[in-house]
């Protein structure tokens, strides 16, 4: 121990060169212990600030035949050892200390700690002076009680440095355990806890919390503890500038490892659970510079200190935890990445699959299709089914939900209505029968469809709908001018088991054009926020219809109205629909029902086709 | 300590050790002794048998005080052996003409 004042420092130093000497130290060697030591116990002296400048600073040394270590610990406030070590300061009469450190030793660490830091400063001996000192020694017979002594010291050189090997040892097959474990596949669930308890072992410690960053890198949250009370809430990282709100928090900001001991008060501190008598480290987990968490770890019970060792083992864990947490993480977020997108590859493929390859086409009628997709992949579709020469089903529906699973209900949904076409006249029985086939699919993973069932009868000029959950269709009343919604009612499929739909049948006005679509146009919004609506919509058709346009002519047009609307903003939910609509009997030049050559494009309002052109 | 002002020559000797616990005093006195304008200051370095950083440093001010006084020669004389490494190592040499005899 040495007062805190230059006087006293500089008298340790000169302890500490008189012990090497009866070591048999030599002159060179002598002089760098006595300066080295000088040089860090006048640093303790200089930069004690407040209460400390009362602390008496501490100089520990041992040396055996091949190695000494110095330790001078001191309550400043600590700083970063320098790494690079800067160039010599040139054109200052200060700053040369640390450097002489640097210079002089072979290794050197700073370990910071909350009320004192130590610097452990290593070097080499060469053989010689031993060699000399003991011949030097040779003609002196030694006392029994120096033999004893001398003994003592020897045993006590060896079983430190034996445990210092033992303790790397243990280390080093705890992280390699650790490496062959992760190489396993599926074995990285719960590795941290495997190595932290291999880490309480060789540290002799008893409790350890484990943070992890968020993923939104703005808390630390619990990862791992060694007992339940522990788990405490997550903390909130500290901006730059701010001040750390906990012990943790500091270390994760100032990246540097801090020590407590139980002379310090844990009352306000998330890691109070350990214990008023708890000592420990906390070290901060980074790799290539990013902060992945901090580990803390200690013992309940103030009796036991961690020594210089124990601390470095710590930090030996926490570099490899870093390094193999964030290895973890960055292999699960690449995985995820390609998992998305093959989903959404196959959901793509699903999708335009679902549209019709071609319409069926009725005498002096014709019928078109129009289909967007959002970005993500959604689950609308739309459908026409000819039952008979003069009598059409159309369906447009729409899957709650996006990606696969909805692609996948909507392909069932389209294989069931193709199924069961012919066998009811009534849409409402059609849903019917559709909503019990689906309702237990459909409510096990929390999903619906919306769908609007019509069956046209072009003799009759009738249309007969029904609607599960679905907006009203729109059509031109029987004075060929009015644009009417048919608003039809009912529960959407896959909500309830058993439900009774009902069907509403109207006749068609002269230009016999009706449209069915699914929310995607009604709910679309422009650059203003505005929605295209449903009043737009009875505007458009009211506009649009009749003027011997055909079905794929208007189509087109609404198309193109509905791009206008929208402008540059990004669509958010799919457009599906369809249009019937008479056409002239002197346009009509093939009155069979015929379909196209070829499969279209689905991807931008290209729909399938079944109108002249 | 000894200071001595031997016609134009300043000379600085008996100093045991230059360290953080009396560079200060060194540099205040040899820097008083300045003010008389020596032509060439000697501090004899024989007796010292250790220096610290602080001791570099008191040693790098008086040289910077000679260098603004407009030029005098600074030597040190015969430095033992560790104390000549240090100056070697923070290259402090280079700053003073140093002299055994």
């Amino acid at each position: 121990m040495f007062a805190p004042n230059l006087a006293s420092a500089r008298a340790a130093a000169g302890v500490v060169r008189a012990f090497f000497a009866e070591h048999g130290g030599l002159e060179p060697e002598l002089f760098a212990c006595e300066l080295c030591v000088a040089e860090a116990c006048s640093n303790a002296v200089v930069y004690a600030k407040g209460a400390a400048r009362e602390e008496p600073g501490c100089v520990d040394f041992v040396c055996d035949a091949h190695a000494l270590e110095l330790r001078v610990t001191d309550h400043t406030a600590g700083f970063d050892w320098p790494d690079p070590f800067p160039t010599l300061p040139g054109d200052s009469d200060r700053g040369r200390g640390l450097f002489i450190i640097h210079s002089l030793m072979d290794d050197v660490q700073y370990l910071r700690g909350a009320k004192e830091n130590v610097l452990v400063m290593r070097k080499k001996r060469s053989g010689l002076p031993l060699a000399r000192a003991v011949e030097s020694l040779e003609p002196i017979e030694p006392s029994l009680a120096d033999t004893q002594r001398q003994l003592a010291e020897c045993t006590h050189a060896i079983s430190a440095m034996a445990r210092e090997l033992c303790f790397r040892t243990e280390t080093l097959s705890a992280v390699f355990r650790c490496c062959a474990e992760l190489g396993r596949a599926g074995a990285s669930a719960g590795f941290e806890e495997r190595l932290l308890a291999d880490m309480l072992h060789l540290t002799s410690a008893d409790w350890y919390v484990l943070r992890l960053v968020s993923p939104d890198e703005r808390e630390l949250r619990v990862a791992a503890v060694s007992t339940s009370e522990l788990a405490t809430a997550p903390l909130t990282l500290a901006d730059l500038g701010e001040m750390p709100a906990s012990l943790e928090a500091h270390v994760a900001a100032s990246r540097t490892s801090v020590r407590f001991d139980a002379r310090e008060s844990l009352a306000s501190e998330p890691l109070r659970a350990v214990g008023a008598n708890a000592n420990g480290v906390i070290y901060p987990l980074y790799s290539s510079d990013a902060l992945v968490g901090t580990i803390a770890v200690g013992r309940r019970q103030g009796d036991f200190a961690f020594d210089a060792l124990h601390e470095a083992v710590g930090r030996t864990f926490a570099d490899f935890l870093a390094i193999q947490t964030a290895g973890l993480r960055h292999r699960e977020q690449d995985l995820q990445t390609k998992l998305i997108a093959h989903e959404l590859d196959i959901a793509r493929v699903i999708q335009r699959s679902l549209l019709p390859v071609a319409l069926p086409q009725l005498s002096g009628f014709g019928l078109a299709g129009g289909w967007h997709s959002a970005r993500d992949v959604g689950g609308d579709f739309y459908d026409a089914i000819a039952l008979g020469e003069h009598s059409l089903l159309l369906v447009v529906a729409d899957v709650m939900g996006k990606g696969v699973p909805a692609a996948l209900f909507a392909m069932n949904l389209r294989g069931l209505l193709r199924g069961m076409s012919a066998l009811f006249e009534d849409p409402a029985q059609l849903l019917g029968r559709l909503n019990r086939l689906l309702h237990e699919e459909l409510s096990a993973v929390g999903m619906f469809i919306t769908a609007q069932v019509a069956v046209v009868d072009l003799r009759k000029r009738t249309v007969t709908a029904a609607g599960a959950g679905h907006g009203p269709l729109l059509y031109v009343a029987e004075d060929g001018k009015r644009v009417l919604p048919l608003a039809t009612q009912g529960m959407p499929l896959g909500v309830l088991p058993d439900v009774d739909y009902r069907s509403l049948t109207v006749s068609l006005g002269r230009s016999g054009t009706l449209l069915m679509h699914t929310d995607g146009l009604t709910d679309m919004r422009n650059a203003a926020g505005e929605e295209f609506g449903q009043e737009r919509l009875v505007s458009w058709l009211g506009a649009n219809h009749g003027r011997g346009r055909s079905a794929t002519e208007l189509r087109g047009r609404l198309a193109s109205a509905l791009n206008r609307f929208r402008g540059d903003t990004a669509m958010t939910d799919d457009q599906a629909f369809l249009l019937l609509a008479e056409e002239r009997v002197e346009d009509v030049r093939e009155p069979a029902m015929r379909l196209p050559s070829s499969r279209r494009k689905h991807d931008t309002l290209v729909p399938a086709d079944a109108g002249d052109a | 300590m000894i200071i001595k002002t031997e016609g134009q020559t300043l000379s600085v000797s008996e100093i045991p050790e230059l360290t953080a616990v009396n560079s200060g005093a060194f540099r205040e006195e040899v820097t008083a002794a300045l003010r008389d304008s020596p032509a060439l200051i000697e501090i004899n370095l024989s007796k010292t048998r250790f220096m610290d950083s602080s001791g570099l440093g008191a040693l790098f001010s008086v040289y910077r005080t000679v260098g603004a006084a407009n030029g005098a020669k600074l030597r040190l004389l015969n430095p033992t052996t560790e104390i000549r490494q240090l100056l070697e190592l923070t290259q402090m040499q280079q700053l003073f003409e140093i002299v055994h005899r």
